[in-house]
């Protein structure tokens, strides 16, 4: 009896184990479902339960809706494609380097436990018309007055936006990398300097393809989480084009209620294309990862 | 003379790889100052008083920034302060402790369910916490759990889930269960087991765990506004109004204050647990 039951209770453990965080994703699909059918006109609160696509209609023939989409596209692929070169350079040379933890401390947990709305801030103050760099050019004769310098705020090219996210992700990289490249370079790389290989060399034949998934993990982080985001985009961005977030919830402050159906599609929009690209990347890892799967230790 | 030095190939490569590690040093030391840069122009923002075009020093420092930034006005005061630090150490603990029990039931043990869960897992990093904001605002209205603090806790452990779990795999899986069942057939019950066998071995991920959803609660804006609905005032929801226009000084002034409590709060937390650690380290050895 008693070795049945104990039997049982192994059996069940896993199950028990994974309650608390099956409740927290819960409420996630739950939330994120209910404002996605909210984009379909269904409101149960208001008593709108007619499924209709109007809504997508209006959002998606908009006519500043692709150059969201772009302009939000844009910035965070290339936030995240510069901080994942950045990052993974950052954790390779820390570790070459053999910085200590006061180093690491500073370099990498500094950034990542500063707010990025923060970061912002001192980008505006360091680049905007009369910031610190203009100043700087001022005295080194290159620009004769404050408006000469083009301003960080409202930058069609959004330059603001990805600098924020690359002082912010560029350590968050590292972070998400650096104990895998510490332990690859400790044995394998070391393996590979006493055979003979020069450093570039190991660290582009050995370390780097032995760190692959933990890197395209923390780009895939990094991306979604700037494609979603709306603080930043929100302080530093252009009047036109706006980032989809920002989009979205302003139609979402709209007081008709009824406007907020409006804001759900838009946010299907996004959902849907952060669902897409992630597919995508999933697929790309998978096909590209098959072969070699057997040789990974 | 010893061989090694009238080899002159050999020399060549210590001289390089002297040279290689002085520029890595460099390479690092630049990303430092990178790093430093703006804190100290938000530092030295937060005491300006006037500091008119061209300059690069402030003409007049004050301290009337901080002084309103600590002073509790508009809100902000040591209760708004104590809020946000709570919100954000029950954030951090309920989310490392749902993160740490399931990444022991995805690395340690064989279930039905598993991959699926495991996709499920990464779901709050694909679709935006924007989207989840919105959304989740109407269900939470319903449930009572809108413009209240456990509701603003829920909803921030739910984005720092995924980010939790990610810091605790690696080190769970590493750990394995053959100590925690060493330990239970010496005959430690199941809670001697979890506090000097379990929690020591996974305490640096614990760590990372913690300070990572401590610092996303605390810094969290677009979630705490929508979920709190303005009556959950966090340190955030006051400080951010400020970021987008008027006066630079008060703005520095709240992001200093800001910087200077999440980075000895996170200090903190460091130093406590890894106090905690080495003591259980010394027990297993003595």
């Amino acid at each position: 009896m008693a070795i049945i039951s104990r039997k049982a209770r192994r059996k069940a453990a896993p199950y028990l184990m994974v309650l608390p965080a099956l409740l927290l994703l819960a409420v996630f699909v739950y939330g994120v479902g209910s404002g996605i059918i909210q984009g379909f006109g269904i409101m149960p609160f208001l008593d709108r339960t007619e499924f209709t696509l109007e809504y997508y209609e209006q959002a998606l023939t908009r006519a500043d809706l692709l150059g969201s989409i772009m302009f939000s596209l844009y910035f965070s692929l290339a936030s995240a494609i510069l901080a994942t070169i950045g990052g993974v350079a950052l954790a390779a040379l820390m570790t070459r380097a053999r910085t200590g933890r006061v180093t690491r401390l500073f370099g990498i947990q500094i950034p990542i436990t500063t707010m990025h709305a923060v970061v912002a801030l001192a980008v505006i103050c360091l680049f905007s018309g009369a910031g610190l760099f203009p100043r700087l050019l001022h005295v080194l004769g290159m620009a004769p007055d404050a408006t000469s310098f083009p301003s960080v705020v409202g930058a069609p090219s959004g330059w603001g936006i990805i600098v924020v996210y690359l002082w912010k992700e560029i350590p968050f990289i590292a972070f998400m990398t650096i104990t895998i490249m510490m332990n690859i370079s400790a044995t394998l790389g070391e393996a590979a300097r006493t055979l003979g290989a020069s450093g570039l060399r190991t660290f582009f034949g050995v370390t780097l393809p032995l760190c692959r998934g933990a890197i395209l993990r923390a780009f895939l982080v990094v991306f979604a989480f700037a494609f979603g985001s709306y603080e930043i985009p929100f302080l530093l961005e252009p009047t036109v084009p706006k980032a989809l977030p920002v989009l979205a919830y302003i139609e979402f402050q709209d007081p008709d209620i009824i406007n907020r159906c409006y804001a759900m599609a838009l946010n299907g929009i996004m959902a849907g294309i952060c669902t897409v690209l992630c597919v995508v990347y999933y697929v790309v890892l998978q096909r590209e990862h098959r072969p070699k799967a057997r040789r990974r230790p | 003379m010893s061989g090694q030095l009238d080899n002159p190939q050999l020399q060549a490569r210590v001289r390089r790889q002297r040279c290689s590690l002085a520029v890595t040093r460099a390479l690092v030391g630049l990303e430092l100052a990178l790093v430093a840069l703006p804190l100290l122009v938000i530092a030295v923002w937060a005491f300006t008083d006037a500091w008119p075009w061209p300059d690069l020093w402030p003409q007049e420092l004050s301290t009337r920034g901080i002084q309103q930034a600590l002073s509790g006005r508009q809100n902000m005061g040591w209760d708004t302060l104590a809020l946000s630090i709570g919100i954000a150490a029950a954030c951090a603990v309920l989310t490392t402790t749902v993160a740490a029990l399931a990444c022991r039931a995805l690395c340690n043990f064989q279930w039905h369910g598993r991959s699926v869960f495991q996709f499920a897992t990464i779901l709050p990093f694909i679709i935006p916490s924007t989207v989840f904001a919105m959304g989740v605002q109407v269900v939470f209205l319903q449930a009572g759990l809108a413009r209240t603090v456990p509701g603003v806790i829920l909803a921030h452990s739910i984005v720092a889930l995924p980010y939790a779990i990610i810091l605790m795999t690696d080190i769970t899986r590493a750990a394995g269960t053959q100590r925690d069942e060493a330990a239970r057939a010496l005959g430690a019950g199941p809670w001697q087991m979890i506090c000097h066998v379990t929690i020591p071995q996974l305490l640096p991920g614990i760590v990372s765990s913690l300070s990572m959803c401590y610092i996303m609660s605390f810094s969290q804006y677009f979630l705490t506004l929508l979920v709190g609905g303005g009556r959950v005032q966090t340190f955030v929801l006051v400080l951010f109004p400020y970021l987008s226009g008027g006066d630079r000084t008060i703005a520095c002034a709240y992001s200093l204050v800001f910087l200077v409590i999440t980075f000895a709060v996170f200090l903190i937390f460091e130093l406590i647990l890894r106090r905690f650690g080495a003591r259980e380290e010394q027990n297993l050895y003595d």
